[in-house]
């Protein structure tokens, strides 16, 4: 079996964390520690919500490295929960019953919204390995970090390369919006769909925001709005973007019944030139069609600047802070956090990986990696660091409503503005 | 109209074979997608061409832990349904034949609650249920499934009480016979056919809950068939063939179950709708 | 002891798992609580004044009727044809009313992932078909009240296998001299079914109706899986757009508010209909 290897080869580097109780803090220094001192055993149960259904890569990864963790651990049982497409809501009950789960995958919002029920780990020892492209993202003002981060979410416009090839454009030709708007035309009268978007999973939309926005608003404007005022002039340019790809024909007919897997066949069929969505969109492509020519390339500034990538959480996990088995839940983070388990559960998600003691086989998405990645700025996902809280369900209605006609960008804009005001007095109530 | 009998016949013959073939053809697309793999992107009419491709199905049982699903549906849909019939012909009975004006009250009560929205009351009820260690048990999920199906029991008894004639009850009563034994020994016996409809649609509802059970049942030991399912769904990935060979697995009980209750369904259905 | 007792238990159960949690909303919807966190605090009415002037829930409350009303109308045609079809002897008569009630057995939300299977743009096995004579593709689900009424008729078609099968008992139930004698009388086909088989069937009616109309009303796991509730807001039910309140947009305390209203509603149909069955049952 693919990771059993893997498995055992942990099983054997185990010292390190496992057997600690916990602090991790004589581990690295002496890995033969754990056999000469006497530490308490590690001991409890504990619930570990994934977000990941049941038969991911990453799932199966989670599985047989827990495996590894439990058989070094005999008195620790970890009980994976996979999720269904709602993982979000799952959380949020567990949460508001007080039923809180050991850990957690905190899909991008350990700091921003869960934070309040998450144990800092900015004392781990894996902490200080965090990727710094996270940091904005992860670390709040102290520097304090509330989940270990398995991978790294590097996203810009997904591309099909075939297609553009067949309307004679490369990905290195397009470096502002204007460059983009010719490619989407002529892939548009060749008969292909330009951009292929969905609506049905309600949160594809709201990223036509977080990829365009960045690019429109100078340092002033985002500091204005981090410390709670909109600059509507500046998100507004997202809104127009999507107006003009509306009017110009650039969308795929099945919009609304469309899911990111559908544009992953889209990509993978070769039926669409871009998409604004994230890698794992190309991973699954590719699992459709394993000779695709999918890439990312970086997004275009609206303000003239440089091409950026769009740089996130994604697969993060959180510790209860009220868990009844601290020790263990956190022996369990730092055994993921091994660079061989970190290098394994970032290639199974796909991504980069969200240590930088771990590695990734980005399959075939290194190509577009190695050519962008660490060669043009990052931004964080807009909506987590400049909206409030609670905000993203209004991106997502509004976007939709500009995409689909059915508002006006400046009844879209005064929505926007209302939430924006009424969820940061929320926030700050 | 002028339609010749014959004429009349084979328009009638066409709309059964059309309704027929309606009602199959999402099991026939179910089928062939998830009998094919997922590079396979021929169309979903034409079955496997390079023979099935039973990985899905393999899935759907090792990952999906389909066999634990369906035994725990098994357990929940009898333990619920059983309640549901006692509790329901029980609590129908004064109901129906006592219309007090808190007797009427309570009728309503029940009736109303057949409309609630399950995710208005998700969250107190999964508070609750975890302030009593109900989360991941069986008896957890029972109980909300009782309280769901409870109130069309309890309409569906009701009305068929209704239409007993009165006088057994009334000459049993002049014969000395209690109230309680009136009930377990003349009423309970006639409640055979309406019961085996709440049998049915009850059993049918709790097998296939989803909103409840996947909130409730987390464990792979504990989830039933919806949320087992589910569990093939994520936002990042979705496997369409491994979730349509595990939907059909799930069937399979409730389709064997269903043929063998058939005919008792119908007599149910016919003295509950000739009194309804 | 009063026969009331034999309602205590099934009262217990419904004060533990409906009625406390009702209260437990009400409670919520005078809140501006998020749906997670412990910080909330007391809005008064604002929720409630909030509801009236959202455009939104009013759409949502339209499409909610629509598909209680429209499916339950949709279930009854259809579901009186096939039963007045399937009732007479024939060859295939059992086989072909297991099929038309086989969708009932399923879990809608798996029903409406089969359905998803026919109707995706992409490979979608209804593109294929109208694919052979040249149409298409077409994107099904794209405008709101094309998905409506795709969704209503999707709903419809898994249960009218339930009405098919209570006019088919409420047909066997009316006694065959009815008929013979109206024979005599010289009655005829259309003339035989106005006056004896519809009346005949008024509690097959009552009992198909009410069961189809709670199942339409209460729509939720079709539209998740079908239209998510796209595009925008519009296909919502007030169930699934109670979930996109209370967890997409953290507004716990309004999505409560929302659910009040609608059981307060639902409430008050249920007691008008009651009135009224009450009153027919003195009429006849």
């Amino acid at each position: 079996m693919r990771t059993r290897t893997t498995a055992l080869a942990a099983i054997t580097a185990l010292a390190l964390a496992g057997c600690s109780s916990g602090t991790g803090d004589s581990a690295t220094s002496a890995p033969d520690d754990a056999a000469t001192t006497e530490v308490e055993a590690l001991s409890g149960a504990l619930e570990f919500m994934t977000g990941t259904s049941i038969d991911s890569e990453l799932y199966l990864a989670y599985e047989d490295i827990t495996e590894a963790f439990e058989s070094a651990n005999p008195d620790v049982s970890i009980e994976l929960v996979p999720s269904s497409t709602d993982h979000e809501g799952e959380v949020k009950t567990r949460l508001a019953s007080g039923n809180t789960p050991d850990l957690w995958m905190t899909h991008g919002w350990s700091l921003l919204r869960y934070s309040e029920f998450l144990m800092p780990l900015t004392d781990e020892l894996w902490a200080k390995d965090v990727n710094p492209a996270l940091d904005p993202a992860m670390r709040d003002g102290d520097g304090a970090i509330y989940a270990l981060p398995l991978d790294v979410d590097v996203a810009g416009l997904l591309y099909n390369a075939d297609v553009l090839a067949s309307v004679g454009v490369t990905p290195e030709d397009i470096r502002t919006w204007e460059d983009f708007t010719a490619a989407c035309d002529e892939i548009t009268a060749a008969g292909k769909t330009a951009i292929y978007t969905a609506g049905k999973d309600r949160w594809p939309t709201g990223l036509f925001v977080d990829w365009i926005a960045p690019g429109a608003y100078d340092e002033a404007a985002l500091g204005t709005q981090a410390d709670g005022t909109l600059v509507p002039e500046s998100y507004q340019v997202a809104l127009d973007k999507v107006a003009q790809f509306r009017d110009s024909g650039y969308f795929n007919p099945d919009y609304t019944s469309a899911t990111s897997d559908d544009i992953s066949l889209a990509l993978a069929q070769g039926d669409t030139g871009f998409s604004f969505l994230m890698n794992f969109v190309a991973v699954t492509a590719y699992t459709y069609n394993p000779d695709a020519n999918v890439g990312f390339m970086p997004i275009p500034s609206a303000s003239g600047g440089d091409p950026y990538l769009v740089v996130g959480e994604k697969n993060a996990i959180g510790i209860s802070s009220t868990t009844e088995s601290p020790d263990a839940a956190r022996a369990y983070l730092a055994f993921l956090a091994q660079p061989d388990n970190g290098s394994v559960l970032a290639k199974a998600s796909g991504s980069a990986p969200g240590l930088t003691t771990a590695t990734s086989d980005l399959g075939a998405l290194q190509a577009s990696h190695d050519a962008w990645v660490g060669k043009v700025p990052s931004v964080p996902y807009f909506d987590r660091v400049y909206m409030p809280n609670g905000a993203w369900d209004t991106i997502v209605s509004t976007t939709e409503g500009v995409l689909t006609n059915q508002m006006s960008v400046s009844d879209a804009m005064a929505k926007v503005a209302t939430d924006f005001d009424s969820l940061t007095a929320q926030a700050q109530s | 109209m002028t339609l010749s009998r014959r004429a009349w016949g084979g328009v009638v013959g066409v709309f059964l074979v059309g309704m027929a073939a309606v009602q199959l053809a999402p099991f026939y697309v179910a089928l062939t997608v998830s009998t094919k793999p997922r590079t396979d992107l021929s169309s979903r009419w034409l079955p496997p061409m390079d023979g099935i491709y039973w990985d899905n199905f393999a899935r759907a049982i090792e990952r999906g832990q389909m066999l634990t699903a369906v035994k725990n549906s098994v357990i929940v849909t009898l333990l619920a349904t059983i309640l549901v019939v006692v509790l329901g012909a029980l609590a129908a009975y004064p109901l129906a034949r006592r219309r007090t004006r808190l007797n009427k009250l309570v009728f309503l009560a029940f009736l109303g609650s057949l409309m609630i929205p399950p995710l208005s009351v998700l969250v107190p009820i999964y508070t609750l249920m975890n302030r009593i260690d109900g989360v991941n048990t069986y008896w957890g999920i029972v109980a909300i499934m009782v309280s769901g199906q409870l109130p069309l029991a309890i309409f569906l008894y009701a009305s068929f009480i209704q239409t007993i004639p009165i006088s057994l009850e009334e000459a049993a009563l002049v014969d000395g016979a209690n109230r309680f034994q009136i009930f377990f020994r003349i009423v309970l016996p006639l409640l055979k056919p309406v019961t085996a409809t709440v049998v049915i649609l009850a059993g049918v509802f709790i097998w296939n809950d989803y909103q409840m059970s996947l909130y409730m049942l987390t464990t792979s030991d504990m989830r039933t068939i919806a949320p087992a399912i589910g569990a093939f769904f994520s936002q990042q990935s979705s496997n369409l063939g491994a979730a349509a060979a595990a939907s059909l697995i799930g069937l399979a009980p409730i389709l064997v179950a269903y043929l063998f209750l058939q005919r008792y369904f119908m007599k149910g259905m016919i003295a509950g709708a000739e009194k309804g | 002891m009063s026969i009331n007792l034999f309602y205590v238990p099934a009262l217990l159960v419904f004060v533990a798992l409906t009625v406390y949690p009702l209260i437990s909303g009400f409670q919520m919807s005078f809140t501006n609580w998020d749906g997670y966190s412990a910080a909330r605090s007391f809005v008064g009415l604002e929720n409630y004044a909030r509801l009236l002037q959202d455009t939104t829930f009013r759409q949502v409350l339209a499409n909610t009727v629509v598909y209680g009303v429209g499916s339950t109308l949709i279930q009854q045609v259809l579901g009186l044809a096939l039963a007045l079809a399937l009732d007479r002897p024939m060859r295939g008569r059992g086989v072909l009313r297991a099929i038309v009630y086989l969708p009932v057995l399923v879990s809608p939300v798996i029903m409406g992932t089969m359905y998803y299977l026919l109707l995706q743009y992409n490979n979608g096995a209804l593109n294929d078909l109208v694919g052979l004579v040249g149409a298409g593709p077409f994107a099904w689900l794209s405008s709101a009240n094309g998905s409506v009424a795709i969704i209503v008729l999707v709903n419809s078609l898994q249960f009218v296998g339930l009405s098919m099968i209570i006019y088919l008992a409420g047909l066997q139930s009316i006694p065959e001299m009815y008929y013979e004698a109206a024979s005599l009388d010289g009655a005829r086909g259309r003339q035989l079914f106005a006056h004896i088989t519809l009346p005949l069937l008024r509690p097959a009616i009552a009992t198909s109706v009410i069961l189809n109309l709670i199942g339409g009303l209460k729509l939720f796991d079709i539209i998740k899986v079908l239209t998510n509730g796209g595009p925008g807001y519009s296909t919502n039910s007030v169930s699934t757009f109670i979930g996109v309140t209370y967890f997409d947009a953290q507004s716990a305390g309004y999505a409560s508010a929302m659910g009040i209203v609608l059981f307060v509603m639902i409430m008050a149909t249920t007691l008008a209909l009651n009135g009224l069955l009450n009153r027919r049952r003195l009429d006849s």
